[in-house]
C-alpha cells in the first residue's frame, strides 16, 4: 500500500501567526513535527512509500523529511492544486500510485492511533472510499485490495481537526498527557510522562512536574518550575524563578525572571491565549524574547556589499538630489512614493536617476534594508512575511522584464531571494537602474 | 533548449529539452503552441535541466494567456530541480501538474469535453 499526504494552505491559514514561516506539516505537535504523526501512522498501516503533497512551499519539509531512509521508507513530494478533491490527486499522482493500494491523508487533522496496534488491515479493508472524516480532513482507501497481511480486527481510527490554535492546543495537551504508551515521541525519559531532549541543562534547585516535554539546546535555570502539562520546544531559556504550567513554550524563546506562564502558549516575543486567541506582543526583551541564532557569514557579507553600494550610490546621486528635490518639492512635484510623475525635464532627470529611492538608500547602511530584494514602498504585506524577502530599497521584480502584475513580481522577488549572490546582488541593482530609465523613458 | 511538439488524443504536448533562461526564453514564447492563447497544452518537463526566473515568467506569461482565452497549460514529468524552481516561487499553485504525460492529456481531454 502506498499513501499520499495532502495539505492545503487554506486549512492551515491560522498558523501563519503563531509560527509564521513554518510549513503547516512542520508545526511542532508535543515537540515532534505534524506531519511525523502521519508518517508513523502510514507506517503502522504497512506503507513504504509516502508521496507528501501541499499547495504551498515544500522545500523546508524535504530538508527535515529528505528522502524518508530514517524511517525505511521511500519519500517523495509533488504539489497540488488548491482545487483539487481525492480523485484529482489519484489522477495527478497516477505513476506514484500505479495499480496499487492507496491511502490518501488529507487535511489539516490529528489521526488517534496507538503505536501498539496493527492497522496494516486498511489495505485489505473494503471501505468503500472514506474509513474516517471529520470537518477539514479524512482518510480515504483507493485503488484494488490487497491480500491481508494480519488477523486482527483493524483497530478503530479517529480524526480530530486541528483548525484553530484552541484544538492545536488541546490536541498538543492530549498527547502530552498520553505520552509515548501511544505515540513515538521525541526526548530521553526514565520515567513515563517526562521526555527530556539533548544538551538539556536543568539547574539543581528547579522543579520538574510530569507531565512534561522537553526540547533541544534547553537550559532551565535556578528556582524554575516546570510543569505539570508544560511543553518546552527546542533552544529555549527558562529564567531564575519561572512558572511554566499547562503551557507550550515554542522554539527559540526565552522566559524571563519570575514570570508564570500558565495556560497559554509562548512564541518568542509573543504570548497567546488559545482559549480566546488574543495575542500579546512583549517589548521588554528581559521578560519574553525570541532567541535568533547569529548572523552566518554569507548574511554578514551581504549587508557589507550592500551597504557599500549603497554608500556609492548616495555619493554619486548626492548632487542630482540635492538640486532637484528642493526644486521639485517647491513646485509640489515630489512624491516619497512609488515614483516621480514623468512630466516634465527635471521630473524626467530625478526619474532617470531613481532619486525617489534615494530616501531609502540611508536604511541600507543601518542594515534594514537591502539594495535589493523585495520591495518595501507598496502595500505587498503578504508577500514580505517569508523569511526568504528582504525588504529592500529596489526589487529584484525590476530587472525582469517580463513581472508586470504583483503577483508576477511576488515570483521574481522569491526566485532571486534564493538563487542570488552578493556580488550578483550588485549587478542586478544595475540592471534595476536601467530598466527603470528604459521603461520610464522608452525614446 | 530544443522544443519539440506531439499530438495525442487531440491534445498537443510540448517537450521541452535542456535549459531555459534568458537567452532561450524568448524562443520559448514565440513557440506556436505556446503563444497560440486557445489552445491547451500540455508541458512535459521530464528532461528540463535548468529553469530560471525569465523561463518561469514565460511559462506563466503564456498559462494567464491561455486562461483568459478560456484554454489550459498543463505540466508534466516534472523533475526535482524544475520542481523546486516551482516551489520556492509559489507558482505551484497556478498549475496542474501531473506526474505522468498521459493523466495530464486525460485530464485535458477531460476538460476540453466540459467546456
Amino acid at each position: 500500500m502506498k499513501t499520499l499526504i495532502a495539505i492545503k494552505e487554506a486549512d492551515c491559514n491560522w498558523m501563519r501567526e503563531t509560527l509564521p514561516g513554518t510549513q503547516p506539516l512542520l508545526a511542532p505537535l508535543c515537540n515532534k513535527p505534524f506531519v511525523e504523526y502521519l508518517i508513523d501512522f502510514a507506517i503502522l498501516a504497512g506503507c513504504r512509500e509516502i508521496r507528501l503533497l501541499s499547495d504551498g512551499p515544500l522545500s523546508q519539509i524535504e530538508e527535515y523529511c529528505g528522502n524518508g531512509s530514517r524511517w525505511g521508507i521511500e519519500l517523495t513530494y509533488a504539489n497540488l492544486h488548491p482545487s483539487d478533491g481525492e480523485p484529482e490527486l489519484l489522477r495527478k499522482n497516477r505513476k506514484f500510485c500505479g495499480e496499487e493500494r492507496t491511502m490518501i491523508l488529507s487535511g489539516c487533522t490529528f489521526i488517534d492511533y496507538d503505536k501498539t496496534l496493527d492497522y496494516r488491515g486498511l489495505a485489505s479493508i473494503d471501505s468503500g472510499g472514506t474509513i474516517a472524516s471529520c470537518p477539514g480532513g479524512s482518510i480515504t482507501l483507493a485503488g484494488p485490495l490487497e491480500p491481508s497481511l494480519t488477523d486482527q480486527p483493524l483497530p478503530p481510527v479517529g480524526l480530530t481537526p486541528i483548525g484553530d490554535l484552541k484544538s492545536y492546543c488541546r490536541i498538543a495537551m492530549t498527547t502530552l498527557e498520553t505520552g509515548s504508551s501511544r505515540y513515538v515521541l521525541p526526548g530521553y525519559g526514565g520515567e513515563p510522562g517526562c521526555a527530556i531532549g539533548r544538551n538539556v541543562t536543568i539547574s539543581k534547585t528547579a522543579q520538574i512536574h510530569k507531565p512534561a516535554s522537553i526540547g533541544n539546546n534547553v537550559r532551565i535555570l535556578p528556582g524554575a518550575v516546570i510543569g505539570p502539562s508544560a511543553i518546552i520546544g527546542s533552544n529555549v531559556i527558562i529564567d531564575k524563578g519561572s512558572t511554566i504550567k499547562e503551557s507550550i513554550i515554542l522554539d527559540n524563546t526565552y522566559i524571563g525572571e519570575q514570570l508564570e506562564i500558565e495556560g497559554r502558549i509562548a512564541s518568542k516575543n509573543t504570548l497567546i491565549d488559545p482559549e480566546s486567541g488574543v495575542t500579546l506582543a512583549m517589548q521588554d526583551p528581559h521578560l519574553l524574547a525570541g532567541i535568533n541564532g547569529g548572523a552566518t557569514a554569507l548574511v554578514l557579507w551581504r549587508k557589507i556589499v550592500h551597504a557599500l553600494a549603497a554608500a556609492l550610490l548616495l555619493l554619486l546621486l548626492s548632487i542630482p538630489f540635492a538640486i532637484l528635490y528642493p526644486l521639485l518639492r517647491l513646485r509640489g512635484k515630489w512624491q516619497d512614493v512609488p515614483s516621480i510623475p514623468n512630466a516634465g525635464l527635471a521630473e524626467s532627470i530625478a526619474s532617470a536617476f531613481s532619486l525617489d529611492r534615494y530616501p531609502l538608500l540611508p536604511g541600507v547602511l543601518t542594515g534594514r534594508l537591502a539594495i535589493i530584494g523585495s520591495r518595501t514602498h507598496e502595500n505587498r504585506a503578504a508577500n514580505h512575511t517569508g523569511t526568504d524577502c528582504r525588504p529592500a530599497v529596489f526589487s529584484y521584480a525590476e530587472t525582469e522584464a517580463w513581472a508586470a502584475t504583483e503577483s508576477d513580481a511576488a515570483i521574481v522577488e522569491r526566485y532571486h531571494a534564493l538563487h542570488s549572490t552578493p556580488l550578483g546582488d550588485i549587478g542586478m541593482t544595475i540592471q534595476a537602474l536601467i530598466n527603470r530609465i528604459h521603461y520610464r523613458n522608452p525614446t | 533548449m530544443t522544443i519539440t511538439e506531439k499530438l495525442s488524443s487531440g491534445i498537443t504536448i510540448v517537450e521541452l529539452c535542456g535549459t531555459i533562461d534568458a537567452s532561450t526564453a524568448p524562443e520559448l514564447q514565440r513557440h506556436q503552441a505556446i503563444s497560440d492563447p486557445t489552445r491547451t497544452i500540455v508541458i512535459d518537463l521530464a528532461r528540463l535541466d535548468f529553469l530560471d526566473s525569465s523561463g518561469l515568467g514565460a511559462i506563466i506569461g503564456a498559462a494567464h494567456r491561455k486562461e483568459e482565452s478560456g484554454a489550459n497549460m498543463l505540466l508534466s514529468c516534472m523533475n526535482q530541480k524544475v520542481r523546486r524552481v516551482f516551489d520556492i516561487t509559489g507558482t505551484v499553485r497556478l498549475f496542474h501538474i501531473f506526474d505522468e504525460t498521459a493523466a495530464a492529456i486525460d485530464y485535458a481531454t477531460t476538460l476540453r469535453k466540459s467546456q
